[in-house]
C-alpha cells in the first residue's frame, strides 16, 4: 500500500494549560482531497499550522510526505503548497508578476500562463493585484499556491467570500486539480463544499476528532435516517398529524419535519392518510441528511465549555 | 532558485514596487532637498552664514546639507524601512514567503538594497543641489570618511528599523512611532539646529542617540576639521554600538507571523 501523504498519530498542541489539540489520529491518502471541518475554537487552524510547519506541535507525530513539519527542509517545501487564509500580496504588482516571482522560488514551477489559465484570471493577468475583487484575489492566491507544482496542497478556506459562480469555478479547479494527482488538503465552513469536493471529511471539536469518513456514509446512526418535511395543511392540527404519523413531529413557522429510518413506510401511511381526506401536503420534500445536519449535530451536542 | 538569485529576484520586484509608489519617493527623495532649499533660504541671510562647530566657524549651508543628509538616512533606513517590512508582515506577505523553498533572510536583504539604493539616490540629489545651488563640496581628504559614515550611518539605521518591527505590531503604530523618534531626535541632534543653541544638558541626552553622532561625523567629514580621513572614534562607536544593539533585537525577536488585532 502506499505510503500516505499526511499521517498523523496521537497529535497533541497546548497552549500553557489550554489543550487546544488533544491527541487526533487520521491519514491523508495521496491524491485524495480531504476535507477537515470544525467549528471555529476546534483546534481546526492549530492542527493545520503544525501540519504546514507554521507552528511547534506539544506531542505526537506527524509526518507529511514523508517528512515531519516541525523540521521542514527545503526540497520539502517544493513539494508543499499553501493557499493561506489571510495573506496580501503586494498591491503594487501585477497578477503575471506576483506569480513569475513566487515561481522563481522553486525548482520547478508551472508555466505561469498556465497557472493564469487554470484560476481564470486571463482577463486580469496583466491587471495590479490592488485592483482585484475579492473573490479574484482569492484565486490568485490559489495560483500562488500551486505555481510551484507542489504534490500536496493546503487549502484553507478557498471559497470564502465568493459568489456562487465564482464557487462553481473553484470547484472545478479544484477537482482539475485532483485529476492531475494533486493531493489536497481543504478546509472550509462550507458543508455543501466539502460534501461535494471531499474523498474523505474529518469532523474536529474541541480538539477532538468526532467523526471520520466518506461524506455521505458519516454519523452512523443518523446516516441512514431520512428528513420529511411539509407545510401543515388548511384545518389540520399537528395532533392530528402526529396519529398518523410514529416519529416525533417538529413544527416550526407552518411547517412540519420528522425523521426516518423507513421514509417508505412513513410516507405512505402520510400520503395515504392525506389523499382520502383530501388533504394537500404541500412542499412535501424527502431528504438524506446533509453533511451540514451531521455537523451540526455532532458540533452542538454540549454547549461549547 | 539559489539564495542569491531569490535576494536578486526579490530585489528586482522591490524597485518594481517602489517605482510604483511615488508617495516614498517623494519623500525619501524630494522632501530632503525641498528641506536643504529650504533651511539655507531662511537661515543664510546675512549674519548666520556661518555656524559654531567644535569651537570652527563652519558655513551654514554645509552644515545643514550634512545634517539633512544623516536625518534622511534615518527616515529612509528606519522609519520607511520598519513600516514597509511591518505592512507586508501584517499582509501576511512574509509568513506566505517562510512558506517557499527559499530562505526569509533573502526578503530582508532585498528590503535592505532597496532602502540603499533609495538613500544612495538621496544622497546624490542633496550633493548635486547642495553644490550648484549653496557650494557645498566634499573634500577629498575625508571623501572616504564620508562614504565610511554613510554606510556605517545606514546600515545602523537599518538594523534599528528591522528592530523596531518587532515591537510595533501594526503598520499603523509602525508609521506612528518611527516618523515621531526620527523628528524628535532630529530637534536634539543638531540637523536643524545647531546643537551648541541648546541647553547642556539636552545635548548630553542627544548625544546618546546614534542621529547625532551620525550627524556629526557626516559634518566633521564636509568641514575637514579634523585629521585624517574624518573618522572620530566616539561616533564610529557609538553607531556601531546602536548597530549590534539593533541587530541582535532583530536576529531574536523578528516576526515573521501577523501581529495585528485578530493574530494570536
Amino acid at each position: 500500500m502506499a505510503e500516505a501523504a499526511i499521517a498523523v498519530r496521537g497529535l497533541r498542541k497546548s497552549y500553557g494549560k489550554h489543550e487546544a489539540v488533544r491527541g487526533i489520529d487520521f491519514e491523508v491518502q495521496r491524491g485524495e482531497v480531504f476535507g477537515f471541518l470544525g467549528p471555529n475554537g476546534a483546534g481546526k487552524t492549530t492542527t493545520i499550522e503544525i501540519l504546514e510547519g507554521y507552528r511547534d506541535r506539544t506531542g505526537g507525530d506527524v509526518s507529511v510526505l514523508g517528512v515531519d513539519p516541525g523540521r521542514p527542509t527545503r526540497a520539502w517545501r517544493n513539494r508543499v503548497g499553501f493557499v493561506l487564509q489571510e495573506s496580501e500580496p503586494d498591491p503594487t504588482l501585477t497578477v503575471r508578476e506576483t506569480l513569475t516571482l513566487y515561481a522563481s522560488f522553486y525548482t520547478s514551477p508551472r508555466s505561469v500562463d498556465e497557472i493564469i489559465e487554470l484560476v481564470g484570471l486571463k482577463d486580469k493577468a496583466d491587471a495590479r493585484m490592488g485592483t482585484l475583487s475579492g473573490g479574484q484575489k482569492r484565486r490568485a492566491d490559489v495560483g500562488i499556491g500551486i505555481v510551484g507544482d507542489p504534490e500536496l496542497i493546503f487549502l484553507d478556506e478557498p471559497t470564502t467570500g465568493f459568489d456562487p459562480s465564482a464557487r462553481r469555478g473553484a470547484w472545478n479547479m479544484i477537482q482539475g486539480l485532483k485529476q492531475l494527482g494533486k493531493t489536497i488538503f481543504l478546509t472550509t465552513h462550507y458543508m455543501d463544499e466539502a460534501q461535494h469536493l471531499a474523498d474523505r471529511v474529518v469532523i474536529l471539536r474541541q480538539g477532538q476528532i468526532v467523526a471520520q469518513g466518506e461524506p455521505d456514509e458519516l454519523g452512523g446512526g443518523m446516516g441512514s435516517a431520512s428528513e420529511v418535511r411539509f407545510r401543515v395543511p388548511e384545518g389540520v392540527t399537528i395532533e392530528q398529524l402526529q396519529k398518523i404519523v410514529r416519529e416525533k413531529l417538529d413544527a416550526s413557522g407552518g411547517e412540519v419535519s420528522f425523521r426516518t429510518d423507513n421514509a417508505q413506510k412513513a410516507l405512505f401511511e402520510l400520503t395515504g392518510w392525506a389523499e382520502r381526506q383530501h388533504v394537500q401536503l404541500a412542499d412535501l420534500e424527502v431528504q438524506r441528511p446533509t453533511l451540514e445536519d451531521i455537523f451540526l449535530q455532532l458540533t452542538q451536542e454540549q454547549p461549547e465549555s | 532558485m539559489s539564495d542569491i538569485g531569490a535576494v536578486v529576484t526579490q530585489t528586482r520586484y522591490g524597485f518594481k514596487t517602489l517605482v510604483r509608489t511615488p508617495r516614498v519617493l517623494v519623500f525619501s527623495v524630494l522632501f530632503p532637498v525641498v528641506l536643504l532649499v529650504f533651511f539655507n533660504s531662511i537661515f543664510t541671510s546675512g549674519q548666520n552664514a556661518t555656524v559654531e562647530f567644535h569651537g570652527h566657524k563652519v558655513d551654514t549651508a554645509t552644515y545643514f546639507t550634512a545634517g539633512i543628509i544623516a536625518y534622511a538616512v534615518m527616515t529612509s533606513a528606519f522609519s520607511t524601512l520598519a513600516v514597509a517590512i511591518v505592512a507586508r508582515r501584517e499582509r501576511g506577505e512574509l509568513k506566505r514567503l517562510r512558506g517557499t523553498p527559499v530562505s526569509p533572510w533573502t526578503f530582508m536583504v532585498a528590503q535592505v538594497l532597496r532602502t540603499v539604493a533609495t538613500v544612495a539616490a538621496m544622497v546624490v540629489a542633496l550633493l548635486l543641489i547642495g553644490s550648484l545651488a549653496f557650494g557645498v563640496h566634499i573634500p577629498g581628504e575625508t571623501a572616504a570618511g564620508f562614504v565610511i559614515y554613510l554606510v556605517l550611518g545606514t546600515a545602523t539605521m537599518c538594523t534599528l528599523g528591522i528592530g523596531l518591527t518587532a515591537i510595533t505590531p501594526t503598520e499603523e503604530v509602525a508609521s506612528t512611532v518611527a516618523p515621531f523618534a526620527a523628528v524628535i531626535l532630529s530637534f536634539v541632534s543638531g540637523v536643524f539646529i545647531p546643537i551648541n543653541t541648546l541647553p547642556n544638558w539636552l545635548q548630553q541626552v542627544g548625544q546618546i542617540f546614534p542621529l547625532y553622532h551620525l550627524a556629526d561625523g557626516l559634518q566633521n567629514t564636509l568641514f575637514h576639521v579634523t585629521s585624517g580621513i574624518g573618522l572620530q572614534a566616539s561616533n564610529i562607536t557609538n553607531l556601531l554600538v546602536w548597530g549590534a544593539a539593533g541587530l541582535i533585537v532583530a536576529v531574536r525577536r523578528f516576526k515573521w507571523e501577523p501581529q495585528g488585532p485578530g493574530h494570536s
